[in-house]
């Protein structure tokens, strides 16, 4: 039997060797390793990767692209066919005088310009609101004012009036019966500033919808929309859109939580004290911001313009003492 | 050494020592010269190993002539690879010898010592296989096994129901029971069956994918102060149901008269998966009750007036599919979102329902009716399911006679294993516990497994050979 005699050692070994770990067949084994331990990375990352996946859904939700120059707030008016035209431009002109101060912009839509069925007329307000909204898309908030109202003190944007979540808050009435004067339904009192959408005011009546501020979003799409439900519109509510909201607000819940109800002078102080309308609470008071004929579209012997004139009167020799003394 | 192997330098073959061959050499597979040598040598006898006189060799070279002597051997590729392949075959002759007469053989050379019972078997042939084919082997081994443990134990389940794997626990199923029932309706064997049956299918479903299940009472209660509202408890329920799963995302509703024909196929692999294939935003494409669509009014905003909404399926919030005569809500998908808390919100209004309680005999379904060709908010989350995808209809439902029965729009089909089937309208004058029966018997026959379709097969052909005989 002959066996291999195992080599032998040189000699003369090389000053210096490399450290013993490397070797080929070390740098084999080490690299064997690395590509284990490459392998469980590899795995572990494929699962974390898998369970990433199934966990994070992509945000919905980017942050919209306000393009510069879109105004935070919409005056909406929606005019009857009655009002004359020397009228129209008074409210144009104090209407707009007011927005061109803190930017906001107008929008003016006519009863007759949507089909309303039999319905009455009032309720052209619904998809007036809607088409403001669709023709400023970026707009914040939509504020639907009566034509027979005149902004009588512009010192404040409506932003910081009302509609800042803090201002808001200390505006809120909470726990208030929704339809005076014994609703079971109560305006919630946990709400904060920033989870509101609807604001609107109440005198003794019930609620007004002749001033009231909407925010933009999916809910308002919902709300107009069932608010201006045709079912609705067919059913004789005795005060047609105002009653239809009562409805609307009483029986469903989600609407109920975006509504926040503030004080009448607020945005909608009344002109004449009526007691049936809760009296001098509801009446202006100096530095109001709006002034309001109340009743008046309705009752023949009333005449909204007339009873207006004064009102627009004091703010313009108001305007005008302004705009002198800026001119010099 | 064994220099037999060496060729020969020299033109005759001779060799250098021929006395140095070894006896190992003479594995199969060689025709060296050397065999020659040795019978000469055996032969010439009295010579005796190791003596060559020149006359032998001359004698063995002429055998061999005609060969020629170097470089030939091991050609073939059996012949080269031989041992090779020998040696990595199992072997099998476990040392079955027991007797002592082949003495080196016991506890040394070849590795069969043992008994050669199965699991001496096992450790040798394993001890002779290398070390990476052994780990790898392992991981096999642990792999099969894990498939079967993950089958076999609960862990499909949780893994299923896992909000972050399966996402089963996203899924829930309610189930519209005990209808009727109570005094005023009591319920017959057929009925207790019928929801026996149903119950059962659903259960099954439900634990299979790790879904919740939901079985609500429908028994007729005065819930409310005005009876108007009576058996309007769809929307109650999904709301309460939508309370009770505050994790679920998606809300499947069934009536009672279903059935899961395929329970194996998983809601999301039948809808969620490829959810914008499998739903249509525009009810143009099949229109029962020609709703203009889209919007028309031009006070709405684009999307509103968009055919199909937004087109992202992440605003889906509600999924109907529609029958031959509209909407059908025997069995639809809601998900969980504002959206769906405003619709259950306004879905049942008292001004709607006084106006409208005797023409919507229906109930919701009418209601939805309405609200979605009066309400442009309820299209923009709406999408539309092909009918068969998670509803389809036995004979009959779609009042259909012989000659409308098979349209491919509504009615089960067994060759395209349609998912579910729902005897709606079986109350009617059909026959709910033939329908349910036949159908669970057809689902059974279905989904048997590749072993039960076996012995099925063997025992028809048994029948089949056993009749003919017969006759």
């Amino acid at each position: 039997m002959h066996f291999a005699l195992p080599p032998r050692k040189t000699s003369n070994p090389p000053p210096y060797t490399r450290p013993s770990k490397w070797s080929p067949t070390n740098a084999a084994h080490s690299l064997r390793k690395q590509r284990t331990l490459g392998v469980v990375i590899f795995c572990a990352s494929l699962v974390a990767f898998f369970i990433f996946l199934r966990t994070v859904t992509p945000a919905s939700v980017a942050a919209a692209n306000i393009p510069a120059g879109t105004p935070e707030v919409v005056i909406v008016t929606v005019i009857d066919d009655k009002v004359s035209q020397a009228y129209l431009d008074r409210i144009k002109h104090n209407r707009e005088d007011y927005a061109s101060q803190y930017g906001y912009k107008t929008f003016y839509a006519h009863q007759k310009d949507f089909d309303l069925g039999q319905a009455p007329k009032s309720w052209a307000l619904l998809p007036a609101i809607r088409k403001a909204m669709t023709e400023y898309p970026h707009t914040t908030y939509f504020w639907a004012l009566s034509p027979h109202a005149v902004i009588m003190n512009p010192t404040q944007s409506l932003v910081e009036r009302v509609m800042a979540p803090k201002k808001l808050e200390s505006l809120m009435i909470k726990d208030q019966p929704v339809v005076p004067p014994d609703s079971v339904i109560h305006t919630f009192s946990h709400l904060k500033g920033h989870q509101i959408d609807f604001v609107i005011t109440q005198d003794a009546e019930g609620l007004c919808s002749e001033s009231m501020i909407l925010r933009r979003g999916d809910w308002a799409n919902f709300f107009l929309d069932v608010w201006f439900d045709p079912l609705y519109r067919s059913y004789n509510f005795q005060k047609a859109e105002n009653h239809a909201l009562e409805h609307i607000v009483q029986w469903h819940p989600t609407i109920l939580t975006r509504l926040a109800l503030i004080p009448i002078r607020t945005i909608n102080a009344y002109t004449a004290q009526m007691s049936s309308r809760g009296g001098p609470a509801t009446t202006i008071m100096d530095d109001d911001f709006v002034a309001r004929a109340v009743g008046c579209e309705k009752d023949p012997t009333r005449n909204c313009e007339r009873e207006m004139t004064p009102w627009f009167d004091t703010w313009k020799t108001k305007y005008d003492v302004k705009h002198s003394h800026g001119q010099f | 050494m064994s220099l037999s192997r060496s060729p020969s330098p020299r033109a005759e073959g001779g060799w250098a020592s021929p006395g140095l061959s070894s006896d190992f050499g003479s594995t199969g597979g060689t025709f060296s010269p050397r065999k020659a040598y040795l019978d000469l040598s055996v032969n010439g006898g009295a010579s005796g190993s190791g003596t060559v006189t020149w006359a032998n060799a001359r004698a063995k070279t002429d055998e061999v002539n005609g060969y020629p002597s170097f470089s030939t051997r091991k050609t073939g590729f059996f012949s080269r690879h031989a041992r090779r392949i020998s040696s990595s075959l199992p072997q099998f002759n476990l040392g079955l010898k027991k007797d002592y007469s082949e003495r080196e053989k016991l506890g040394r050379g070849r590795p069969y010592p043992y008994s050669g019972s199965w699991s001496d078997r096992m450790r040798t042939f394993i001890g002779s296989m290398g070390r990476r084919m052994r780990m790898r082997g392992l991981l096999v081994m642990v792999l099969i096994l894990s498939i079967i443990l993950f089958y076999t134990t609960p862990l499909h389940y949780w893994y299923r129901r896992a909000f972050f794997l399966g996402g089963g626990s996203k899924f829930v199923i309610v189930l519209a029971a005990n209808i009727g029932g109570g005094v005023m309706d009591w319920k017959g064997p057929r009925e207790w069956a019928i929801e026996r049956d149903s119950v059962r299918n659903k259960r099954r479903y439900a634990k299979r994918w790790g879904y919740e299940l939901e079985i609500v009472d429908m028994s007729t209660k005065k819930k409310y102060a005005h009876e108007w509202r009576e058996s309007w408890e769809k929307v109650d329920t999904m709301r309460n149901c939508m309370r009770k799963y505050p994790k679920a995302e998606w809300f499947w509703w069934l009536d009672l008269n279903t059935f899961i024909m395929e329970p194996s196929i998983s809601l999301q692999s039948q809808v969620f998966n490829e959810l914008n294939k499998n739903v249509y935003r525009d009810i143009n494409q099949y229109n029962p009750l020609n709703i203009t669509h889209p919007p028309t009014s031009e006070f709405l905003d684009p999307i509103s007036r968009s055919p199909s909404g937004d087109n992202k399926t992440s605003s889906i919030d509600l999924i109907v599919p529609q029958d031959c005569a509209g909407f059908n809500l025997g069995s639809f998908l809601l998900r969980r979102s504002a959206w769906t808390d405003r619709l259950l919100d306004i879905w049942w209004d008292p001004v709607l329902y006084e106006q409208k309680h005797m023409e919507w005999e229906h109930k919701e379904q009418d209601a939805l009716e309405h609200m979605y060709n009066a309400q442009p908010w309820i299209r923009t989350h709406t999408a539309f399911i092909q009918q068969r995808k998670i509803n389809s209809f036995p004979k009959g439902a779609c009042g259909d006679d012989d000659k409308t029965y098979p349209d491919k729009r509504f009615h089960y089909s067994e060759a395209d294993r349609d998912f579910l089937v729902n005897m709606a309208g079986c109350e009617w004058g059909r026959d709910c516990w033939g329908e349910m029966y036949n159908f669970r018997e057809l689902s059974n026959k279905l989904n048997r497994s590749a072993w039960e379709k076996f012995k099925d097969g063997i025992s028809e052909r048994w029948k089949k050979i056993f009749k003919r005989k017969k006759s």
